[in-house]
């Protein structure tokens, strides 16, 4: 607390330019280890001993291209099935939690307030507590080891809660009238739910499609234990099983992480405006 | 919006006039989900219904059912289970593996939530800018976030192993003479996990806490100047009170993140040197999938899950009154 009053006081001190130098410093030691991964993954292992923190003087594309190349195409099936999960995740989720939010708004307070209370048991529980069980109940189903067992059970855990909430949010700012005006006009339950509301709550479709991409895509525990070593991996449990266990030289490693962390890292950059919106209206989380 | 180029039901039909064996009550869920019992059952309250059983069938049965495994000594490798009452719960108190991996788990959530949290809101003030390059730093800022727990545990790895890029730095600068063993030791590999789980949350606080800081509104600070209140004064009277909110929200993000942690850790460390950065949640799955005590695994779970949400509840609304009470 005194510390941080006095650092504000501080950097108030300071010239414009003094605190924008202070500022890129700081940034920059924070970031230094992503900064250290990209500019490692440009270099060769021998460059890379000789000097880990400069920039590539003679920079190679050799590490990208071994990853690419790799005979188990570990980065390729890697993406390929998340890419799969991930979209199959989200296209699911979003209308499912959109639906259950605006069926609820419809009910009682005291009924959504009982429903939304269990549905916030979703986003405590440590995955860690229900994967053996929901392993076992993919089993009765004939779905444990699969992709489609592995998308139902994100499907149905705690994302399906995060979008519930962050729907029920931006529901509140819907006001009541459009809904009833159009029930008295005839049109079903269904009819407003996808034809009135769901364009209204777009940014909470944002909010939720751009938070479960990058949790779904990012995801470890799930992928590792119900799809299991023999059904294909994700990009997360593909560069874990390989590399793992196994030191690779650094050339590979960086090769392997640039390719494996590009996609969200664009993403972001592209959504960044969403990103951040999203983070900082409280949503639910 | 796709349905308005739908042929609907003929106009001016109202919706709860169709008899048996109209176009929609192909549609219909069963009477139960019916939305005030005025209107008949529709579409939306069958998506609404699927969407409850799904998330009743893989949150709240896997719930029971780990509850169920608990009392028994279930084991895949043997054909029968037996009910064993509150053995494995009893077991809980004298299993040494596990108290430390308890120990663990709290020591590392309270230190890294008091670490991302500094650092967030030490960098968040630095930030508090909104020209461009301070915007693009914010960008950056957040890089941590958005990569995987693997790929930041590789990257990490490879900073902190023994001939690894941080002791290469430290060693050209001439700071350090010896290697230092990051991940060598007990503590110092506790103490590396520590530092790499309030990277990544710093990333998501210093967002947040930036927000807060943007949101202050600037006449409170005008006023307060007005009235003679120097920087220092006008920080601790307006800006930190009115981050109490954004402090709610960083803090129960990072104490969840770290009870459930499991992927940093996996890559970093495995759990070793001895155990010793062995969370609870990583020994449930070694003990369920590594040693195949399904039972005893079910009891360590529900104790992981009865004392986090305790604490995230409990941090929760004391953090919140902090809130109202300003």
């Amino acid at each position: 607390m005194t510390v941080l009053t006095g650092l504000t006081a501080a950097f108030r001190r300071l010239s414009a330019p003094a605190r924008a130098v202070v500022a890129v410093i700081v940034v920059f030691g924070f970031i230094s280890p992503i900064y250290l991964a990209l500019v490692n993954a440009f270099k060769s292992t021998p460059e890379i001993a000789a000097s880990p923190a400069g920039l590539p003087l003679h920079a190679t594309l050799d590490n990208l291209r071994t990853a690419w190349e790799r005979p188990d195409h570990l980065i390729q099936s890697g993406l390929r099935n998340s890419l799969i999960v991930t979209v199959s995740t989200v296209v699911l989720v979003v209308p499912l939690a959109a639906a259950l939010s605006f069926y609820l708004s419809r009910r009682s307070r005291r009924f959504q307030a009982t429903a939304l209370a269990v549905l916030a048991t979703g986003l405590m529980i440590p995955p860690q507590v229900v994967l053996l069980p929901t392993i076992r109940i993919l089993g009765w189903i004939g779905l444990d080891h699969s992709f489609a067992g592995l998308v139902l059970s994100n499907v149905s855990g705690g994302y399906l809660s995060f979008a519930v909430f962050v729907y029920a949010g931006f529901l509140r700012s819907v006001p009541d009238e459009i809904v009833e005006a159009a029930i008295l006009d005839g049109a079903s339950d269904l009819r407003v739910w996808w034809s009135i509301v769901m364009p209204l709550v777009r940014p909470a479709t944002a909010t939720v499609a751009i938070f479960l991409s990058l949790w779904t895509w990012n995801d470890f525990l799930n992928p590792l234990f119900i799809l299991g070593p023999l059904t294909g991996q994700t990009i997360t449990t593909g560069i874990y099983l390989t590399i793992g266990q196994y030191s690779v030289d650094y050339g590979q490693l960086f090769g392997i992480m640039f390719l494996a962390g590009i996609i969200p890292v664009i993403g972001y950059l592209a959504l960044q405006k969403q990103f951040i919106s999203g983070l900082t209206s409280g949503s639910g989380k | 919006m796709a349905l308005d180029h739908r042929p609907a039901r003929p106009p001016g039909t109202p919706d709860n006039s169709g008899g048996p064996g109209t176009a929609g009550s192909s549609r219909r869920g069963p009477a139960w989900l019916s939305a005030t019992g005025r209107r008949r059952p529709n579409g939306l309250a069958v998506i609404a219904g699927v969407a409850a059983l799904l998330y009743a069938g893989f949150i709240l049965l896997p719930l029971g059912l780990s509850l169920a495994s608990s009392l028994t000594d279930e084991n895949p490798l043997k054909a029968e289970s037996s009910f064993v009452g509150l053995d494995n719960y009893q077991h809980l108190f004298r299993d040494g593996r596990l108290l430390h991996s308890l120990a663990f788990t709290f020591a590392l959530a309270a230190v890294v939530t008091l670490a991302a949290n500094a650092v967030g809101l030490g960098l968040a003030v630095l930030l508090d800018r909104s020209s461009l390059p301070y915007r693009l730093m914010r960008t950056l800022a957040f890089l941590p976030q958005v990569l995987s727990g693997v790929i930041v545990g590789f990257i990490w790895r490879s900073v902190l192993t023994q001939n690894g890029l941080a002791n290469a730095l430290l060693m050209d600068a001439g700071i350090i003479r010896e290697p230092i063993g990051w991940l060598g030791t007990p503590f110092m590999a506790s103490l590396s996990i520590a530092i790499v789980m309030a990277w990544v949350l710093s990333g998501f606080t210093t967002v947040v806490y930036l927000a807060a800081l943007q949101a202050v509104p600037r006449d409170l600070y005008e006023a307060a100047t007005v009235d003679g209140a120097g920087a220092a004064r006008r920080f601790r009277s307006i800006t930190f009170p009115l981050l109490a909110p954004a402090t709610t929200i960083n803090v129960t993000i990072c104490l969840i993140t770290v009870l459930k942690l499991y992927d940093v850790i996996t890559v970093v460390t495995g759990g070793g040197p001895a155990s010793s950065t062995e969370s609870t949640a990583l020994y449930i799955v070694k003990v369920a999938f590594t040693q195949n005590q399904f039972g005893y695994s079910s009891a360590v779970a529900v104790l992981l899950l009865v004392v986090s949400t305790g604490v995230s509840l409990l941090v929760t609304s004391l953090l919140r009154r902090r809130e109202v009470s300003l």
